[in-house]
This record gives structure tokens, C-alpha cells and sequence, in this order.
């Protein structure tokens, strides 16, 4: 226990002097290069711009904007995602008819859909969400019918020979079954759904941290780009430690479901 | 036998022929404008107009030709250093903290820089791809050596075999299959921030060409060029990297086919 923690200390020390050697060699890069802090900004610059950016209340603003929007068109999305699976995906007949569309519709990517939706909707927070939406429900939908094209049929006629209802068979063994696969896909389109949101606000917003990385760049302002950078990254990280693993953990790991869903593939 | 084949081919047409059918005569129905929604009919002038001129296989090729070259540097740049962290818990420790930050921002928030520092166009957006696929590959080159046993390594080592010997004979075959998965999701994840990257950085490619054609309200162009992204990613992803694992993989029974 005591050699563990050690052994944890040992490696978050270890992985303090990296990202310390990184800002030392980008600090020894961008002054050597003499090329100007527009082209190649120093730590400094990037700092500065920060702590400008946040007495402004620009940062928080654009943050909060920022994850407004993730949040609303990811749960949007898990909740179309999850309709659309219940419709096309309690049946192999249908499950197996849908297939081909739906990873027709899975392949155009999100950026290609960008154009389209600014067509149709404007430069705004609708083209935001409704890319939002479309990423993230999609590959819950492939990896539900992938889950229920593999289901085997055992587990059902168990149920059925044991006297199980259509319904209870649903509830009971078909939905838990398929958790898995609605989680990984969840999983996925969440992590589509970040770099999406920074590109929509690249092209479709006024505000936001992808708006602040572009922007920045539009007016000269690399420091504000970089700030923007890091920003998305803590954001990312942030998201993923305390939004998506508690959520894994809450759904697969206490339910036990990575097991079965393992022994199934054997 | 013969008509369950024939049913399972013909079945997934059905809905694609709904769709086709429904766009048919949604302007006939709907009051929806010709520049909302171009009729099918349009949208294959443009893609037969685009085709004889050659201008569409010039995007095409100009999209490939940057995801193939990002796929090279990407990974000749991340399977090296993911075997070497891989290898080594010193460097391990120091580099993942790092890399798993960099990671987070990989792909399109870059794209502001590389422009700056590569200028708009090729330089930009093979930066960017090159980028991305480095951290989607590098994480499963470090996974695929980790999980190659230590004991296996102490028994070449003891037999007398050189530390090349090993890396070639044992860990790199070790870590085949995951450095194999590494490939085909980095071109997914390249794929994507390739799209994006066109949008806003690109002189030509798909990306270019269908945010250029909204400046105008040629909104046939926009969809040829979703239609054709699908399709693409599609073929790229079946015929090249399902072959490549089915030859590879498979065969050597190093995973189980569906």
C-alpha cells in the first residue's frame, strides 16, 4: 500500500518535470526564434493573455457558453440517439434493414454537415446543436444495431422457455444486454461531439472557446489562440475525468455488464 | 437459401429508396426553396458536370493525398516513441502526463497555428492530420507494447538474443494487434479533422470545396460532396482496412473474427 503510493507520488513527480521541461523548451524555442510573440508567442504572452481575458470575464463567458452547448446537444443527442435505437433496433429484421443507412449517415462525417446545416439553419446556436445531436446520436445507433445483430438468441429463448413476456424480455435481458453497446457508442460521440463543438464555433458562433481559438488567430492575437488551446484541453480532460468515467462507472462497472458483454464475444 | 440471400441484399435498399424518394418529392410537398434543397436530379448534373471537368477527382485526390501523407508521418513519428515509452517506465511517466494534455487539444484547435506557421493550404492541413493520427496511434503503440508479458522479453533475453532481436522478434509481433487497431482508428480520427480542416484552412479537397459552394448557395455542391465524403470513408474503411485486418489479424488467428 505504502510502495503504491510511493510509486504514485514517484510518477506524478515524474510527470510534473515533463510538462515543466515542455514549458522550459517552448520558453527557450520562442526566444530563440526571434521571430515575434504574433508568430510564436512565449509562455508570458500566453499568460498574460489569460489573466486579461479572465478580468474581462470574456473567459468565463465563453467557457460557460462553451459547455452549455456541449452539455444541452450531448444529452440531446443521447436522448435521440436512444429513440432511434428503441425504433429500428427491438427487431433483427429491422435492425438488419437499417444497417447500411445507418452507417451510410455514421460515415458523413460532422464537419461535412457543417455547410449544409449553416445553410439551413444560419450561423447560430441551431447549426451547434443539431451537429451536436447529430454526432453524438449516431454512433450510438451503429453500436446498438451492431449490439443487436450479434445478440444471441440463447439468452432470448432462455427467457422465453422460462416464461418470460415479450415485454419482461425486453426490459429484462434485451436493454441490459445492449447497455454496453449504447454506452460505447455514448462514449464515442462524446468525444466526437468536443472536437465538434470547437469546429461549429470556428464557423457557426460569436462566442465560445472554439470561437476564441479562431478569433484569436483572425486578429493577430496568438496568445488568445494558445489561452483557447489550453483552455479545450483542461475543459476535455475535466469532462472525461469527472462527467464520462463516473458515468462508465455508474452504468457498466457497477452492473457488472463489461463481464458479460466479454464472455458473450468468446 | 437463394431468397434469404437475395432478401438480406435487397432489404437495406429499402429505406436508401425511401430517402431517394422522399427528397424526390419534398419540393412538391414542402414549400422548400431550390437553394435549401436542390432535387436529386441537381445534385447528379453537378456530380456528372464536376466529373467531366475533373474538378471533382482534383478535390477528391488533394483530400486523399493529405490523409495518406498525415497517416505516414503521424504514425512513423508515434510508433517509435509509443514502443520507446512503452519500453520504458521512466520515460513513461515523464512523457504521459504531457502527451495525454496534447492529446486532448490534437486535430482542429491547431489549425490556427499550422496556418500561421505552414501558411493556408497543404502545409496547414497535413500538419493538422499528421497531428492527430500521432496521438490516436501513439496511445495503442504504448498499450500494445505494455501488454506484451515481461517474461517473454527475459526469456529471449537469456537465450541470448540482442535487444533488436527482441524489439523485432517479440515486441513488435507482441504488439501487432494493437498497433493494427491503432492504424485503421487513427485514419478515422485523421479522416474526420481532415474534413474540418478543409473547411477552414483549404485552397482544394472536399472540406473546400463544400464551404466554398454555401458562399454561393450551391447547395448541390454542398451535398455531392457529403454523399461522396460517405461513400469515401466508406470504401477506405471496408475494401482497405477490413482486407488489411482480415489478412493480417485474422489470419494469424491473433483475434476473432464477428
Amino acid at each position: 500500500m505504502n510502495a503504491a503510493r510511493t510509486r504514485q507520488g514517484q510518477k506524478a513527480i515524474k510527470g510534473a518535470i515533463g510538462i515543466g521541461l515542455f514549458f522550459l523548451a517552448w520558453q527557450i524555442g520562442s526566444s530563440l526564434s526571434g521571430v515575434g510573440s504574433y508568430f510564436f508567442p512565449q509562455p508570458g504572452d500566453v499568460f498574460r493573455a489569460f489573466v486579461e481575458l479572465w478580468h474581462k470575464g470574456i473567459l468565463e463567458a465563453y467557457l460557460l457558453d462553451s459547455l452549455g452547448r456541449y452539455f444541452a446537444g450531448v444529452g440531446l443527442g443521447l436522448l435521440v440517439g436512444l429513440i432511434a435505437a428503441l425504433c429500428l433496433g427491438l427487431n433483427k429484421f429491422i435492425a438488419r434493414m437499417f444497417t447500411p443507412l445507418v452507417s451510410f449517415f455514421y460515415a458523413i462525417v460532422e464537419s461535412a454537415w457543417l455547410p449544409i446545416f449553416v445553410i439551413w439553419f444560419g450561423y447560430g446556436i441551431t447549426t451547434i446543436l443539431t451537429l451536436l445531436v447529430y454526432v453524438v446520436a449516431f454512433p450510438i445507433l451503429y453500436n446498438t444495431l451492431a449490439g443487436i445483430r450479434a445478440f444471441p438468441p440463447t439468452y432470448i429463448n432462455a427467457a422465453k422457455s422460462l416464461g418470460g413476456s415479450r415485454l419482461q424480455i425486453i426490459t429484462n435481458v434485451i436493454l441490459p444486454g445492449l447497455l454496453p453497446n449504447i454506452i460505447t457508442g455514448f462514449r464515442v460521440g462524446a468525444g466526437f461531439a468536443f472536437r465538434g463543438l470547437i469546429i461549429a464555433e470556428a464557423i457557426a458562433a460569436t462566442s465560445g472557446i472554439g470561437f476564441l481559438i479562431f478569433d484569436g488567430a483572425a486578429n493577430q492575437q496568438t496568445d488568445r489562440t494558445i489561452v483557447g488551446m489550453i483552455v479545450m484541453g483542461v475543459l476535455w480532460l475535466v469532462i472525461e475525468l469527472f462527467y464520462l468515467k463516473p458515468f462508465e462507472k455508474a452504468t457498466i462497472h457497477r452492473w457488472g455488464l463489461v463481464v458479460s458483454a466479454e464472455g458473450r464475444e468468446t | 437459401m437463394m431468397t434469404s440471400k437475395a432478401a438480406r441484399l435487397f432489404l437495406p435498399m429499402i429505406p436508401f429508396a425511401a430517402i431517394l424518394a422522399l427528397w424526390f418529392i419534398a419540393p412538391s410537398i414542402f414549400p422548400i426553396p431550390a437553394y435549401k434543397l436542390p432535387t436529386p436530379q441537381l445534385v447528379w448534373e453537378q456530380f456528372a458536370a464536376t466529373l467531366s471537368d475533373g474538378s471533382l477527382l482534383k478535390h477528391v485526390l488533394a483530400s486523399l493525398e493529405r490523409l495518406a501523407l498525415g497517416f505516414v508521418i503521424g504514425n512513423a513519428l508515434a510508433i517509435p516513441l509509443g514502443i520507446a515509452i512503452g519500453l520504458n517506465k521512466h520515460v513513461s511517466d515523464l512523457c504521459m502526463p504531457l502527451l495525454t494534455f496534447l492529446q486532448s487539444i490534437a486535430g482542429i484547435a491547431w489549425i490556427p497555428l499550422a496556418v500561421l506557421w505552414f501558411g493556408i493550404g497543404n502545409g496547414a492541413i497535413v500538419f493538422v492530420i499528421a497531428n492527430i493520427i500521432f496521438f490516436a496511434n501513439l496511445h495503442n503503440a504504448v498499450i500494445g507494447v505494455e501488454a506484451v508479458p515481461e517474461s517473454y522479453r527475459r526469456a529471449v533475453r537469456s537465450l541470448g538474443a540482442s535487444s533488436t532481436q527482441t524489439l523485432f522478434n517479440v515486441i513488435v509481433p507482441g504488439a501487432m494487434v494493437q498497433l493494427l487497431i491503432g492504424l485503421r482508428s487513427s485514419v478515422a480520427f485523421g479522416w474526420r479533422a481532415l474534413i474540418g480542416a478543409e473547411l477552414i484552412a483549404g485552397t482544394t479537397g472536399l472540406g473546400y470545396m463544400t464551404l466554398d459552394a454555401v458562399q454561393w448557395y450551391q447547395t448541390e455542391t454542398v451535398i455531392l460532396g457529403m454523399i461522396i465524403v460517405g461513400i469515401l470513408w466508406l470504401v477506405l474503411d471496408h475494401a482497405v482496412f477490413k482486407t488489411i485486418e482480415n489478412r493480417t489479424v485474422i489470419r494469424w488467428g491473433l483475434v476473432r473474427s464477428d
